[in-house]
């Protein structure tokens, strides 16, 4: 089986609450605004929290859905509208030959299933259509994304909770280093569901108020929904296509806490594992890295139990490293938080700047992260980050990343 | 590659639990079925009655009561299939083996009946009624989770969910978890929860054998077959570097040989693809890519299950890519156990070690498209190799190939 030495990311897409591209996930992102707002889409009365980062409507310069897309659920358009975006930034055609897809989610077209039973239990089942379920199974969007853009595969979803997205992007490296495929469209996508929402709020895992991730008052998680995407290849294909790559994803790693099921290590030893390993994956020691793109979801547990694991690493230095959050702007995407926050982690290396961790409040003293707030913070174009995803169940992912740089 | 072995099967099924169990099912073409329950109202009149549900209802000697009462049905049946596996492979974990044991496992719909219940709650209650132990046990790897939490297994932890399909990508992965170093001994598998109302909906969709002339029965390849049996259970094997094993002095049940997986994009979501052609060339690259070569396989283990087009893109799939060869013969273990139930793989394992397998159920028809006589119940050659195949409803469609152990 052939194999490829680096890897490249050549091109990214994203759905979020700032919007259904790339550059408006960026520009949101650097702007330090929150698109955490009132939940628009859903009945929240009784709720712990009525906050939520939902995905504005679709702009109407999309595209018109084809017969196959209308039956797409909100996720398989997130993923779809992001591998758009992706493939075009590579250049990559519709149909070419031996390209992946590596999906990552939790909900896929779930809420059409909550229509779906909600029908059947109040005995109108008989006029409910079954075009409902359609985008049901996990593996819908994944599976809609190949068939948009007509490949042929191999097509792999992986459904371990919130780091669906980061290992999905790990396996797509794995399947590229093992010359498996030449191409891999690799990312995730979730939509907000009843589900979600009612479990988390009954996990009273959620703040009321937009998340504060690392503050000292931080009290819970904000939802989100989107999409995020990255074509990866190899370095040198990229190259012959006369394509220039973005950045380069230099190892994934992951692990299990093997702890608790919905509570992290609270010294965060499976976090730590998943970081070391994605070290090790990448050939690298813990002093290359320079900043830390985090899970920080902003529960009280799961801030101080991945201070705990990046101390655990980088020792004395993690005080020194730059950290940084997405989900105080655009809430908690589950399944397809890890694909997101690389797209992001790509963007701060192409833009050279690590964007702020939006939210209220004073850093918690027992975190002595050094947090990005306030303004964006300049980093070297060939740097090496790290991207972190800390998952229900204990499962984790990290990813390591880096600029264009010659010199690797 | 690193040869990769197969040292353990646990599996949960309507025949039984363990492999003596599927053993004897297999060779006894025995069809164990039971009534689903249809007094919630979600079936419709003429609806599919029966299934292949897993028939063990005492896990005990594999999980704990008090584990088991924290543990959605998949969960459960996971966790015994997995603690099955490590015991039939004679494997405890020594202090530091955690470390290096990762968890690949599928599901295609995940914790169905806590899923509806959390639901139903919502619906019915609103949405601050919903409990958190059916919440944190909803999610679809709640199962791989709980193993790694009963059998202390901090490496990776994947769950795949890729329908049919779902059960040969995990073990796939699994072996490259392996190759790589990056574990030590991998649990990978399949697991599926069959409530009522997932067999409705199947039903809806009309997947299901309905009752009616010779009554519910799967026929894989017939040209009269019209839907499967929904099937429930777990299979969970142990994978180990066939050098690990080796030292340590482990039966190998099978060895993996190479893996390949390709989609068809032409498949709606709730259907198979017409371009069987591309999907077989792309399979058959990609395996011979990985250095092994088709024309050894002396006999394949179908995911064919009775589905009118799921058969048929999967008899389309083999016949394209054995075009101008005999095709080896073909044995359908859904034909007996139930689609969805993840223990075709584990039959797959034992089909490698030579075990007998009776004729196949309800066949009496060769479809002319397909022209594919699954296995009639003579005598089979001892395997060198076998091809496992799976055609997923969507699309995704995955081959593995395991070998005889020496």
């Amino acid at each position: 089986m052939a194999s490829c030495g680096r890897v490249a990311v050549t091109g990214l897409g994203a759905v979020s609450g700032f919007g259904w591209s790339a550059a408006e996930l960026w520009s949101g992102l650097l702007s330090g605004r929150t698109a955490i707002l009132p939940a628009a889409r859903f009945d929240t009365r009784g709720q712990r929290t009525h906050v939520v980062s939902e995905v504005p409507s679709l702009p109407s310069s999309f595209p018109p859905d084809s017969a196959r897309s209308r039956r797409h659920s909100r996720a398989d358009r997130f993923a779809v509208a992001a591998a758009r975006d992706a493939m075009a930034q590579a250049h990559l055609a519709p149909g070419t030959p031996e390209v992946g897809v590596f999906f990552g989610g939790s909900t896929a077209g779930i809420a059409g299933g909550e229509r779906f039973l909600e029908a059947l239990l109040s005995g109108s089942a008989g006029r409910v259509p079954l075009g409902l379920l359609a985008a049901q199974p996990l593996n819908a969007p994944g599976d809609a994304v190949a068939r948009a853009f007509d490949l042929d595969g191999p097509v792999e979803t992986v459904s371990s909770a919130c780091a669906s997205g980061s290992l999905a992007v790990g396996l797509a490296l794995r399947s590229l280093r093992a010359g498996e495929v030449d191409c891999a469209v690799a990312g995730g996508s979730d939509a907000l569901c009843s589900l979600t929402y009612s479990g988390f709020n009954a996990l009273r895992a959620v703040d009321p108020e937009p998340c504060r991730p690392f503050r000292a008052d931080r009290a819970g998680l904000s939802l989100g929904e989107g999409a995020g995407v990255l074509v990866l290849e190899p370095w040198e294909r990229a190259l012959e296509r006369g394509v220039r790559p973005l950045a380069e994803l230099l190892g994934a790693g992951a692990s299990c806490d093997a702890h608790h099921m919905t509570a992290p290590h609270p010294q965060g030893a499976g976090a730590a594992a998943a970081i070391r390993s994605a070290l090790e994956d990448a050939g690298l020691d813990p002093t290359a890295v320079d900043f830390v793109n985090a899970h920080g979801t902003g529960t009280p547990l799961n801030d101080l139990a991945e201070w705990h694991a990046l101390t655990a690493v980088f020792g004395e230095r993690a005080s020194e490293l730059p950290v940084t959050s997405t989900k105080g702007a655009i809430g908690h995407l589950l399944g397809s938080a890890g694909a997101i926050e690389a797209v992001a982690t790509v963007q701060s290396l192409l833009a050279g700047l690590i964007h702020p961790t939006s939210g209220e409040g004073p850093v918690d003293p027992a975190i002595g992260v050094d947090l990005v707030l306030g303004a964006p913070r300049e980093v070297g174009r060939d740097a090496v980050a790290l991207s972190t995803s800390l998952a229900f169940g204990g499962a984790n992912a990290a990813l390591i990343l880096a600029g264009w740089s010659d010199r690797r | 590659m690193t040869a990769v072995a197969i040292t353990g099967l646990g599996s949960v099924a309507s025949c039984g639990h363990g492999r003596g169990a599927l053993e004897l099912a297999l060779r006894e073409s025995r069809v164990d079925l039971v009534e689903i329950d249809r007094d919630r109202g979600f079936h419709l009149a003429a609806s599919a009655r029966h299934a292949a549900r897993a028939a063990v209802t005492d896990l005990s000697p594999w999980l704990a009561p008090a584990a088991s009462r924290r543990m959605s049905p998949p969960s459960r049946l996971a966790a015994a299939a997995a603690r099955m596996a490590l015991e039939d492979a004679n494997l405890a974990m020594s202090p530091g083996a955690e470390d290096r044991c990762a968890v690949f496992l599928a599901t295609g719909y995940g914790p169905s009946s806590y899923t509806e219940r959390i639901l139903e709650q919502v619906i019915r209650e609103g949405p601050s009624s919903a409990s958190p132990m059916l919440f944190t046990e909803s999610v679809a790897n709640a199962p791989a989770a709980q193993v790694a939490l009963l059998e202390r297994a901090t490496g990776a932890n994947v769950t795949v969910t890729q329908l049919e399909a779902g059960a040969l990508h995990a073990v796939a992965r699994g072996a490259q978890e392996l190759v790589s170093g990056r574990a030590d001994r991998v649990l990978a598998g399949a697991v599926e929860e069959l409530s009522p109302l997932l067999h409705a909906i199947l039903d809806r969709y009309h997947a299901l054998v309905r009752p009616g002339r010779g009554g519910e029965v799967a026929r894989p390849f017939d040209r009269r077959r019209s839907g499967y049996v929904a099937g429930e259970g777990a299979a969970v094997l142990v994978l180990e570097r066939a050098a690990d094993a080796a030292a340590r002095g482990a039966e190998t049940l099978a060895n993996l040989e190479g893996w390949s997986r390709a989609f068809d994009p032409s498949a709606p979501p709730s259907g198979w693809g017409e371009r069987p052609e591309r999907t077989a060339a792309a399979l058959k690259r990609r395996l011979e890519r990985a250095g092994f070569d088709l024309g050894t396989t002396d006999l394949i283990v179908s995911g064919a299950n009775g589905s009118r087009r799921g058969d048929r893109a999967a008899g389309l799939v083999l016949r394209s890519a054995f075009r101008g060869a005999t095709l080896p013969p073909v044995v359908t273990p859904a034909a007996m156990l139930g689609a969805f139930c993840g223990n075709t793989l584990g039959a797959a394992v034992l089909a490698a070690r030579g075990a007998g397998f009776g004729p196949t159920p309800g066949f009496e028809e060769i479809d002319p498209d397909l022209g594919i006589r699954p296995h009639d119940g003579s005598p089979l050659p001892l395997p060198r190799r076998v091809l496992v195949e799976s055609t997923a409803t969507g699309g995704a469609a995955v081959w593995l190939a395991l070998g005889r152990p020496a």
